[in-house]
C-alpha cells in the first residue's frame, strides 16, 4: 500500500531550482534508497517533505493526507521522523532526555498533571525512559547505562543511535535517515547495517528512506533506489539497475566514465 | 541525616552571625570561621565527598531541615527589621528569578524587560487599590495577568524572529515603560503611586508585629512569611513543571529548534508558555514588592533591575531551579552587607556576571539531569 | 500642520542626528559580520568615546589649546585611539572567547561590560552622574536658506561625520584590511585558507567600530554641547536597530539604517504633540514594529541557517 505519494515536488531559493519536479512514491514496509552527488536536492528532499522548506510547487500525499503548507511539528505528530546530516542532539541533556523528546508529542499527561498529579507524570516518564531503553538496547547494550549521562560524553556513533533511537521513539510510520554513515570507518558501517537490520526486524511495517553515499550500506538495505541529479529524479527501480544507468554513472563519475 | 542537619545549622549559624555581627571582635570571629570553614572544604575533598553524598541520599530530610531554618530565620533576625526587610526581599527575588529563568534558562529566551513586567505587577496593585479602592490581597492575585497578557501581545507578533531581536524588543520595552509611567499622569509620573494599603487576609493586617510561638518579630516578617510561601510555591511549580514534558520540549527547543520541530513540539506554544508563566512570576513578585513597600515609582522599576535579575540567574546557574534560590540568597544580601560598596553594586555585578561567564557559565549550583525519581 | 521651514529644519537635524546614529550602527553590522555576535556594549563605547574626546580637550585647554581648529583634530585623533584600543581588549576579553559558545552567553556578556563601563564611568569620573558641557569648539552663527536655518555647526557636524563614512567605505573597499574583513565576513575558513590573520582581523574589525564610535561620541558632544553617562543606552539601542533595519552585516544598511532613524526622530518630535518627551519611546516602538513586520532588514540579513 502506498504511503507516500510525491508528486512534481519543486523546491526554490530565489532563482535557484533545488527540486525540479521530482515524483516518486514509498509503500508500507518499504524501504527506499536515495543517492545522488553532493547537492544534488536530497536533504532539500527530506526538508521539504517535513515541512521545513516550503514547496513552490507539487504535492505530497502521506497516508491520504496533503502535507503541503503543513507546520514542521504537525508533519512529525502525523508519523514522519528524521534524522540530520550533522547531528542535532542537545548535548547538555542526557540520552535519555534526548530520546524522550521523540515521545514528547504522544505525551497523555498535561502540565496540571506535572504540578498536581506528580505520581502521573512520573509514570508516565518512567514508562518513556524504559521505552528509550529498550531502544537503546536494540543498537548496543552497554548505551542504556549511560542513560543519565550527557549526550554530549558519547562517541559519535554512539550520538546517531541515540538519534535514530529519537526518531523511533515517536512511532513514526516513515523514517527518514540523512547519510547515517557520514563520518564512519568501514567497521562503524558494518554495524550501522547492523542496526538498520535491527530496525527492521523490531518494525516490519516501517517504511524508510535513506539517503546514503556509501553504496554499500544502499545496496544493503534499499529494497528500491532513486537517484537525483541537479534536483531533478534521473533514475529509479532496483539498486543493480539504477548504478548501472548510464545518466547517474555519468553524474557521479563524469562523462568520461560514463561511456566506459 | 545528622551529618546533614549539621552542616545546615553551620551555615545557618555562619550566615546569621555573618549578617548581624557589629563589633569587631565578632566580626572577626565570624569571618575566621567562614574562611576557616571554606579552606577546610577546599582541602579536604573526602569531607566534601561525605557531605555530597549525605545530602543526595538524604534529600528529604535536606529540604525538612532546609525548611526549618527558612522559617526560623526571622527568629534570629527579631532585633533588626532592616534584615528582615531584606531577607523578603530576597525571596522576592526568588519568586522573579524562578519565572525569568523559564524564559531565560529553560526556553532560551532572552528577556531583559524583566523589571518592566516586574512593574506591571506593582504598578497594577497600585492601580487596583489606591485608584479602584480594591482590597490589596484582591489586586495581588489579579495584578500578575495583567504582566502576562501586555506580555503576550508585546510577544506573539516576534515569535518567529531569532534571539538577538527578542532581546532588543524587550530592551526597547523596558525603556517605554520606564519613559510611560515617568510622563503618563494616571501612573503618578515621576512620584509614581503612594500609600498603597498593606495586605489585609481575614482581618489581619501585614503592618501588625506578628507574635510567633511567644516571640515578637518586626511588622516585616509577615512580609517575609508571605514571600517565603509564594517563593516556595514558584519553587516547587517551576521545578515540576521543568522535570517534565513542558522542561523538555523547552530545553529542546533552545537548544536545536529544528530538531525540536521535526520531533514535533510546537515552537509557537513552548515560547509563549513559556514567556506568560514566566511573566506571571516576574510579575507576582513585583505586586507582592508593591504591597510589601507601600508605594510604588518608575526608578524601581528600571533597567538596571532586569540586569540585577539577569545576574541572579547567572550566578546559580542558567536553567537550574535550585541554582536561583542560591543567587537570590547571595546577591541580594551581600551589598546591603557591605554597605561602603553600595556605590559600586552595579559594577560588581556586572564584573561578577563576566567572570561567571568566562570561567563557570553553568553557574555556582549548575542544573542537573532530569531523573524522573 | 507645522510650517515647511519647520519641517525642512528638523530633517536638518535628523540627517545630522541619523549620521552619528549610522558611524554606531555601522560598528554594530561589522562586528556582527565578522564574528556573529550582537556586540551589546557597543552603545556605551560610543559613550566612552565622548568622555574620552572631552578629557582630551579638558586636558588640551589646561595647557592652553584651545582652538577649535586645533583642539578639535587631537581630541579625536586621541579617543578614537583611546575608545579604539578598549574595543579590541572587549573583544579579547569577553568577546572572543565566547564566540563559540552559545550567542546567548555572548549576549550576556556583552551586556554586562557595557554594564561595567557605565558603572565605571559613573563611578569614577568626577562627578559622574551628572551631565557633563562639552565645550563648544565649532564656529557659531549661520545663514538662511529659504526660511531654514542652517548653522554653521552643523554643516561641520554633518561634514565630519560624512567624512568618516566615506573613510570607512574606503578602509572596507580599498584597503588590504578591508578585503581581509569582507573574507572574514562571508567565511572564516576560507579567509583563513587564503592567509588571512583571523585574529588580527577581528581585532581590526573591533578598532574600527570603536574608533568610529567614538566620532560619533564626539559629535554627539558638539550636538547637544552636553554628554552623559547614561547616553550608551539609548545610542546603542538605536544603533542596534538602525543596524537591524538595515541587515545585520550590511554596511550601507547600517548608514541608510542609521539616516532613517535620526530623521524618524526629529520628524515625531515635530509632527506629535508633547513629541519630544516621547521622542525616544517613538523612536523604539517604531523599532519594534519593523522587527515585527520585517525582521531580516530592508536590505537583508547575511546568514542563513543550514538545515
Amino acid at each position: 500500500m502506498r504511503l507516500l505519494d510525491v508528486q512534481g515536488l519543486g523546491v526554490r531559493f530565489g532563482g535557484l531550482v533545488a527540486l525540479d519536479r521530482v515524483d516518486l512514491g514509498v509503500d508500507e514496509g518499504e524501504t527506499l534508497g536515495m543517492i545522488g552527488p553532493n547537492g544534488s536536492g536530497k536533504t532539500t528532499f527530506f526538508n521539504a517533505l517535513t515541512g521545513l522548506y516550503a514547496p513552490a510547487a507539487g504535492s505530497v500525499r502521506f497516508a491520504g493526507r496533503d502535507l503541503v503548507g503543513l507546520e514542521a511539528h504537525r508533519i512529525a505528530r502525523l508519523g514522519i521522523a528524521r534524522t540530520f546530516q550533522a547531528s542535532r542532539l542537545c548535548l547538555g541533556l542526557s540520552v535519555f532526555d534526548n530520546i524522550l523528546i521523540g515521545m514528547h508529542a504522544r505525551r497523555t499527561t498535561s502540565l496540571l498533571d506535572a504540578v498536581v498529579r506528580r505520581g502521573r507524570l512520573l509514570a508516565e516518564m518512567r514508562e518513556g525512559v524504559e521505552r528509550a531503553a529498550h531502544l537503546l538496547a536494540l543498537f548496543n547494550r552497554e548505551l542504556p547505562g549511560r542513560g543519565f549521562e550527557r549526550v554530549g560524553q558519547l562517541p559519535q556513533i554512539d550520538r546517531r543511535r541515540v538519534e535514530i533511537c529519537r526518531a523511533l521513539a515517536s512511532r513514526p510510520r516513515l523514517l527518514l535517515l540523512d547519510e547515517p554513515s557520514a563520518g564512519m570507518n568501514p567497521e562503524e558501517t558494518a554495524e550501522l547495517m547492523r542496526d538498520l537490520g535491527v530496525v527492521r526486524e523490531e518494525l516490519p511495517g516501517l517504511s524508510m528512506i535513506v539517503i546514503e553515499h556509501d553504496m554499500f550500506v544502499i545496496e544493503g538495505v534499499s529494497q528500491r533506489v532513486v537517484a537525483l541529479n541537479y534536483g531533478r529524479k534521473i533514475a529509479e527501480g532496483p539498486f543493480a539497475v539504477v548504478a548501472a544507468h548510464a545518466e547517474v554513472r555519468e553524474a557521479y563519475l563524469g562523462r568520461e566514465s560514463a561511456r566506459a | 541525616m545528622l551529618l546533614v542537619w549539621l552542616a545546615e545549622a553551620v551555615v545557618f549559624v555562619l550566615i546569621v552571625a555573618g549578617i548581624l555581627a557589629e563589633r569587631p571582635p565578632a566580626l572577626a570571629a565570624t569571618g575566621a570561621a567562614i574562611v576557616a570553614l571554606g579552606l577546610l572544604l577546599r582541602t579536604a575533598p573526602a569531607l566534601r565527598r561525605r557531605l555530597g553524598e549525605a545530602f543526595a541520599a538524604r534529600r528529604g530530610a535536606a529540604l525538612a531541615g532546609g525548611a526549618v531554618l527558612a522559617l526560623a530565620l526571622p527568629f534570629a533576625l527579631r532585633a533588626s527589621p532592616y534584615w528582615t526587610f531584606v531577607a523578603a526581599l530576597a525571596l522576592l527575588y526568588v519568586t522573579i528569578g524562578q519565572g525569568l529563568n523559564l524564559q531565560i534558562g529553560s526556553a532560551g529566551l532572552i528577556n531583559l524587560a524583566g523589571a518592566a513586567f516586574a512593574g506591571l505587577g506593582g504598578y497594577a496593585v497600585g492601580l487596583l487599590t489606591v485608584g479602584a479602592g480594591w482590597p490589596s490581597w484582591a489586586a495581588v492575585l489579579v495584578a500578575p495577568w495583567v504582566a502576562v497578557v501586555v506580555g503576550a501581545l508585546l510577544f506573539v507578533p516576534i515569535l518567529k524572529t531569532r534571539g538577538h531581536y527578542l532581546a532588543l524588543v524587550t530592551i526597547a520595552f523596558v525603556f517605554i515603560f520606564n519613559i510611560l509611567m515617568n510622563n503618563l499622569e494616571f501612573t503618578g509620573g515621576p512620584q509614581g503611586i503612594k500609600n498603597i494599603p498593606t495586605l489585609r487576609i481575614l482581618g489581619y493586617a501585614f503592618t501588625t508585629k506578628p507574635v510567633v510561638l511567644g516571640v515578637e518579630l518586626p511588622a516585616h516578617a509577615n512580609f517575609y512569611y508571605a514571600a517565603l510561601v509564594t517563593a516556595w510555591l514558584a519553587t516547587v511549580i517551576l521545578r515540576r513543571l521543568h522535570d517534565a514534558w513542558l522542561g523538555l520540549g523547552l530545553n529542546t527547543l533552545r537548544d536545536d529548534e529544528i530538531a525540536a520541530r521535526c520531533a514535533g513540539v510546537s515552537i509557537t506554544r513552548g515560547k509563549l508558555l513559556a514567556f506568560s508563566l514566566g511573566n506571571f512570576f516576574i510579575g507576582l513578585g513585583g505586586a507582592l514588592y508593591a504591597v510589601m513597600v507601600g508605594f510604588v515609582s518608575p526608578p524601581d522599576f528600571d533597567f538596571g533591575y532586569s540586569l540585577i535579575m539577569l545576574s541572579v540567574i547567572i550566578i546559580g546557574g542558567v536553567d537550574s531551579i535550585p541554582g536561583v534560590v542560591l543567587g537570590a540568597s547571595l546577591l541580594l544580601p551581600l551589598p546591603e552587607r557591605f554597605r561602603f560598596l553600595h556605590e559600586y553594586r552595579l559594577l560588581l555585578y556586572g564584573l561578577v556576571i563576566l567572570v561567571m561567564l568566562l570561567y563557570r557559565p553553568q553557574g555556582l549550583w549548575p542544573a542537573g539531569i532530569r531523573r524522573y525519581r | 500642520m507645522p510650517p515647511l521651514e519647520l519641517l525642512l529644519q528638523q530633517a536638518l537635524n535628523g540627517v545630522m542626528l541619523g549620521v552619528m546614529y549610522a558611524l554606531i550602527a555601522v560598528g554594530f553590522t561589522l562586528f556582527f559580520g565578522v564574528l556573529d555576535v550582537i556586540h551589546f556594549s557597543h552603545g556605551d563605547v560610543f559613550m566612552l568615546g565622548a568622555f574620552a574626546g572631552l578629557s582630551a580637550l579638558l586636558g588640551l585647554a589646561a595647557v592652553g589649546l584651545t582652538g577649535g581648529l586645533l583642539a578639535l583634530p587631537l581630541a579625536f585623533a586621541g579617543s578614537m585611539l583611546a575608545t579604539g584600543l578598549v574595543g579590541v581588549a572587549a573583544e579579547r576579553v569577553c568577546v572572543k572567547p565566547l564566540a563559540r559558545s552559545s550567542p546567548l552567553m555572548t549576549l550576556l556578556a556583552t551586556l554586562s561590560l557595557g554594564l561595567v563601563l557605565r558603572e565605571a564611568v559613573l563611578i569614577f569620573y568626577p562627578r559622574g552622574a551628572d551631565p557633563k558641557p562639552f565645550p563648544r569648539l565649532l564656529p557659531q552663527g549661520g545663514f538662511e536658506v529659504g526660511g531654514v536655518v542652517v548653522r554653521w555647526e552643523n554643516l561641520v557636524i554633518l561634514g565630519i561625520g560624512f567624512a568618516a563614512m566615506v573613510a570607512v567605505d574606503l578602509v572596507i573597499n580599498r584597503t588590504r584590511m578591508g578585503a581581509a574583513i569582507r573574507a572574514v565576513a562571508q567565511d572564516p575558513e576560507a579567509a583563513q585558507m587564503m592567509g588571512v590573520n583571523l585574529d588580527r582581523t577581528v581585532d581590526a574589525t573591533f578598532f574600527l567600530g570603536s574608533a568610529l564610535a567614538a566620532v560619533a561620541g564626539i559629535l554627539s558632544g558638539l550636538y547637544y554641547s552636553e554628554i552623559h553617562f547614561i547616553m550608551g543606552i539609548t545610542g546603542g539601542v538605536i544603533g542596534f536597530s538602525a543596524a537591524a533595519i538595515g541587515g545585520f552585516g550590511n554596511v550601507y544598511g547600517a548608514i541608510i539604517g542609521g539616516l532613517l532613524f535620526g530623521l524618524l526622530q526629529t520628524m515625531a518630535a515635530a509632527l506629535i504633540p508633547r513629541g519630544s518627551e516621547f521622542r525616544d519611546v517613538v523612536a523604539f516602538a517604531v523599532v519594534m514594529l519593523f522587527l515585527i513586520v520585517r525582521p531580516s532588514g530592508i536590505l537583508g540579513e547575511k546568514s542563513v541557517e543550514r538545515v
